[in-house]
């Protein structure tokens, strides 16, 4: 069985260099991010080196340190996760099990306006906020994180509130429950498991967001993604830092991403399958 | 129905679907609160920008020259027919889309049938294929545009030297920069594509395989014949998802080459970021995102209409 | 507490567009009686059940319960308990937490909740389960959880929708004479939904039969039985189900393949009707209806012979003692009270 043997060290062998090569870019970056300048710049690259943690210590602590814009990130994506998870749970949950005139409509409206392209938004968005002073402060940012996490979420929930028979309303009722306490106690907690998963997805687009970021922001607000430009110059670079700040600003997302790992597949399709579906 | 009866049937009549009436009317009322707010939000923060985008590409609008503002009706759309640089942004943002997005179906989908039947070693992918997407592509342009392509200190001009191509500037050459910001995007994304359909392969049903294999169908024939079309549908909806996002891409290109060298990179979406906030045009501007959202709504027409046939 | 729990349907009609599930129902169920809707899928015998919960508005038509008419009241105003099919366990509630929340929704004292929540897993033999979540109970076990909530309440009407259908066969049979027992024990009114023909013979005090949105048959299952009043009643109600074919009907006598039946209707003249023998009221007997032996099933304690008789096929379900082999010629007859006429028309009994 020569042939199947050279299948399998042919796959092996394919398979090893994906893995290398989607692995290797962030590999290096952490490598990188512990070294000293001079061994960053080291010819040809060192792969042994000693470890320090210099670095980090600089970009959090020294001049110039991130240590703001990490809270800043962390400000802008922990308000656009609670104000959205408090407006779309209701939404969805709506969309997903009440019967009313329109229906159809809105939750193609929801899926509709994800096909503005972000630039489009924040042009006028940019004008608005210039008017009433917004710019360079969390609540002008936030609100406009809404016009991609509130449809994604909305999305994301509806999948998991169908998931839920009938019945348990229909019981509830019976049982004596306003609609409202039927929500709250009877159908909430058992998507308990989705509303997680819409947290980790929220946030995580959230942290990750550049183009709003980039116009919105100034000295009082400035997320991690946008500050970490002050490390590349023309005239210098300072690679270290730069390194540990990408780390610094991965480490959150990547936790976020393996425990939402299961999910991932389901989050990063969301309305997409359904949507189609409706059409 | 009996004389005697029509009229208690028509008494009752009412009775019965008041209830229906106020069942009805309490859901819908219910379900109007529950909705209101999320839908306030969206109308303020995609409607309503869309509307004033809309106003906005009828002005002539420069942050730089305010004296110069005013109402020019379609003058800023007449402009954008003949100029070069639109159509130039306009071809760079095909080319770019379409390579990416071919790119990504095509290696995940070769990976995802090679992972298909390992039996070890399947876990290590789907954990490291998250790494990528959960990047933000802000930082993943960063980490590429530094450790990976600066010339003489990444590692695949390291690479380039040692293979005797010699140092290249990858991001100085109009062609090679264009080649960077697509690898990028394909880095990136390749494992979206590649646990969608990994995903999607896992839920074919076993047996269908083994009547096949019982019919004698060739490995070819049974991807051909049989996995293709089954998993045609995941297919076209990574396509549909990748050219939507691909069509926006701005922090991938932005961080990178900032749409350069020149306007070699430089996508319809870079162009009217820096048309509005780099040379303050914002009338101008808008009327490029506008023709934006045209081009996004003509692309995906057609690829809903793709996946609708058959 | 007599007269609780009387329901009396009059006229409901219940139309889904242009789709009428419901075409003018009208039945009274006596208090404490246990009262089956019998019917296939889609008969409308759920959509009965659910008008009578208040879940679902009739088009028209009025239900009363113990002399009020309650068409318009709010589910919750009617004081109704319900099992569903599903048995609707709230999965992040305990067993305790279940039983409890509709006394919890009607505001009754802490201690008061206690006392009846723990009176009600005992009295269907769950009260060792008060901890667990319904995730880690059998299917039989959360059946009876089901069913403790709907008891605890001690609601005056008691809407049972096919609650049997998710156990396994053995279990079934259990649980249905437990829920008998229950049933009996409250002294509550039962109307239970089902599509298994034996589940509502064995259960029910009386039925209602449902076939596409009318009510065919109502009356005890003996009666029902003995002497179903159309040709579809009488093909759903019993198992195997009764023999039915095209005869020809001559002053008392029926002629099937030339064969001469005695039937104990007296009229004169000729008609065409359809007859109709159970499996189990034929016989092997000399000088009968000849027939030929297809295939022998046997279910044990009776065996029940596919016969072709001139081209009709026809079963009759024998004991141990007298089995022909396959493929013999018998000769079967039927008493004239065990065949039944009915109109090929109106479908109606004759």
């Amino acid at each position: 069985m020569t042939t199947k043997r050279f299948r399998f060290v042919a796959t092996m062998v394919i398979t090893l260099i994906f893995l290398l090569a989607w692995v290797f870019p962030i590999v290096w970056s952490v490598l990188n991010s512990l070294k000293t300048d001079q061994d960053v710049l080291a010819y040809p690259p060192k792969l042994i080196f000693q470890p320090t943690l210099e670095a980090y210590r600089d970009v959090l602590f020294g001049s110039g340190s991130i240590l703001p814009n990490l809270i800043s990130s962390f400000v802008i994506s922990i308000g656009t996760t609670v104000i959205t998870m408090l407006m779309a749970v209701p939404a969805a949950y709506a969309l997903a099990r009440l019967r009313f005139r329109g229906k159809k409509f809105a939750g193609f409206y929801v899926l509709a306006t994800q096909m503005l392209p972000p630039v489009g938004i924040i042009i006028p968005y940019f004008l608005i906020l210039r008017n009433i002073g917004w710019i360079d402060t969390y609540q002008g940012i936030i609100l406009i994180y809404l016009s991609f996490s509130l449809p994604f979420a909305i999305w994301l929930l509806v999948s998991y509130f169908e998931d839920i028979p009938f019945e348990m309303e229909e019981a509830a009722y019976l049982d004596g429950a306003s609609r409202m306490r039927t929500l709250w106690r009877i159908i909430i907690p058992q998507v308990r498991g989705g509303i997680a998963v819409t947290i980790v997805f929220v946030f995580l687009n959230a942290w990750n967001e550049f183009l709003f970021a980039v116009v919105l922001s100034g000295n009082t607000v400035r997320p991690v993604t946008v500050a970490m430009f002050n490390f590349v110059s023309v005239e210098q670079t300072l690679w270290a830092k730069l390194a540990a700040v990408s780390v610094l600003a991965m480490l959150p997302v990547v936790i976020l991403g393996i425990i939402a790992q299961k999910n991932i597949v389901k989050g990063l399709t969301v309305g997409a399958v359904k949507g189609g579906g409706r059409r | 129905m009996k004389p005697a009866t029509a009229t208690a049937g028509i008494a009752t009549g009412t009775a019965a679907s008041d209830l229906g009436r106020v069942l009805a009317q309490r859901e819908r009322r219910f379900a109007a609160a529950l909705l209101a707010p999320a839908f306030m939000a969206l109308l303020a923060t995609t409607t309503f920008p869309l509307l004033f985008l809309i106003g906005t590409s009828a002005f002539r609008m420069d942050l730089a020259m305010p004296f110069a503002d005013g109402f020019v009706g379609l003058e800023n759309y007449r402009t954008l027919l003949t100029d070069d640089r639109f159509w130039s942004s306009l071809l760079v943002s095909l080319v770019y889309t379409g390579a990416t997005v071919v790119l990504q179906v095509a290696l995940g989908l070769a990976l995802a049938l090679l992972v298909m039947d390992m039996k070890r070693g399947q876990g290590w992918f789907r954990v490291v294929a998250i790494l990528p997407v959960v990047l933000s592509p802000a930082v993943v342009g960063m980490i590429w545009r530094t450790f990976m392509l600066a010339p003489e200190f990444g590692i695949v001009d390291y690479l380039a030297i040692n293979a005797g191509l010699g140092s290249k500037n990858w991001l100085g050459d109009p062609l090679l920069a264009m080649i960077s910001v697509i690898v990028i995007h394909t880095w990136q994304w390749t494992p979206f594509a590649f646990m969608v359909l990994l995903a999607s392969l896992a839920s074919l049903p076993e047996d269908i395989y083994e009547a096949a294999r019982l019919d004698r169908a060739s490995a070819w024939q049974r991807f051909r014949r049989i996995t293709l079309p089954l998993l045609r549908p995941a297919i076209v909806m990574v396509v549909i998802m990748r050219t939507m996002v691909a069509l926006t891409a701005f922090a991938a290109i932005f961080t990178v080459t900032g749409g350069g060298p020149g306007t070699a990179t430089e996508i319809l979406n870079l162009y009217a970021y820096r048309k509005s906030f780099t040379e303050l045009s914002i009338g101008y501007g808008s009327a490029l995102a506008v023709a934006l959202l045209i081009v996004t709504l003509l692309i995906s027409g057609v690829l809903f209409a793709l996946r609708r046939a058959k | 507490m007599t007269g609780r729990g009387q329901v009396r349907f009059e006229d409901i009609v219940k139309m889904h567009g242009e789709f009428s599930a419901l075409k003018g129902v009208s039945f009274d169920i006596e208090p404490g009686e246990f009262f089956a809707l019998l019917g296939p899928s889609g008969s409308g015998k759920s959509t009965t059940l659910r008008i009578l919960a208040g879940l679902d508005a009739p088009t028209s038509g009025r239900v009363f319960i113990d002399g009020r008419d309650i068409t318009a009241t709010d589910a919750r105003d009617r004081d109704i308990a319900m099992v569903f099919q599903s048995y609707a366990l709230y999965p992040h509630m305990s067993v305790y937490e279940n039983i409890a929340f509709p006394l919890e929704m009607a505001k009754l004292p802490v201690a008061e909740i206690d006392v009846a929540v723990k009176d009600a897993a005992r009295k269907v033999k769950i009260e060792h389960l008060l901890d667990r979540k319904p995730g880690q109970l059998s299917g039989g076990q959360q059946q009876r959880c089901a069913l403790a909530r709907a008891i605890v309440r001690k609601a005056r009407l008691f809407l049972l929708d096919e609650p049997l259908s998710n156990l396994d066969a053995k279990l079934r049979m259990e649980t249905r004479a437990e829920l008998k027992k229950l049933q009996r024990s409250l002294g509550v009114t039962a109307v239970y939904v089902t599509h298994d023909q034996e589940e509502a013979m064995t259960l029910a005090d009386r039925m209602a039969v449902f076939m596409a949105g009318e009510i065919q048959q109502v009356g005890r299952p003996a009666e029902i039985f003995a002497k179903p009043n159309s040709i579809d009643v009488a093909a759903f109600i019993g198992s195997p189900p009764m023999n039915l074919l095209a005869a020809l009907f001559a002053d008392g006598d029926v002629l099937i393949a030339g064969h001469r039946l005695k039937t104990a209707l007296q009229a004169a003249g000729e008609r065409d009707v359809v007859v109709g023998i159970r499996p189990g009221a034929l016989r092997i007997a000399p000088d009968g209806l000849k027939a030929r032996v297809e295939l022998i099933e046997d279910l044990g304690d009776t065996k029940v012979l596919d016969l072709d008789c001139a081209g009709t096929a026809m079963r009759i379900r024998v004991g141990d003692e007298s089995v022909p082999p396959e493929g013999a010629v018998i000769s079967i007859t039927a008493r004239a009270q065990d065949i039944h006429l009915f109109d090929p028309t109106t479908r109606r009994r004759l």
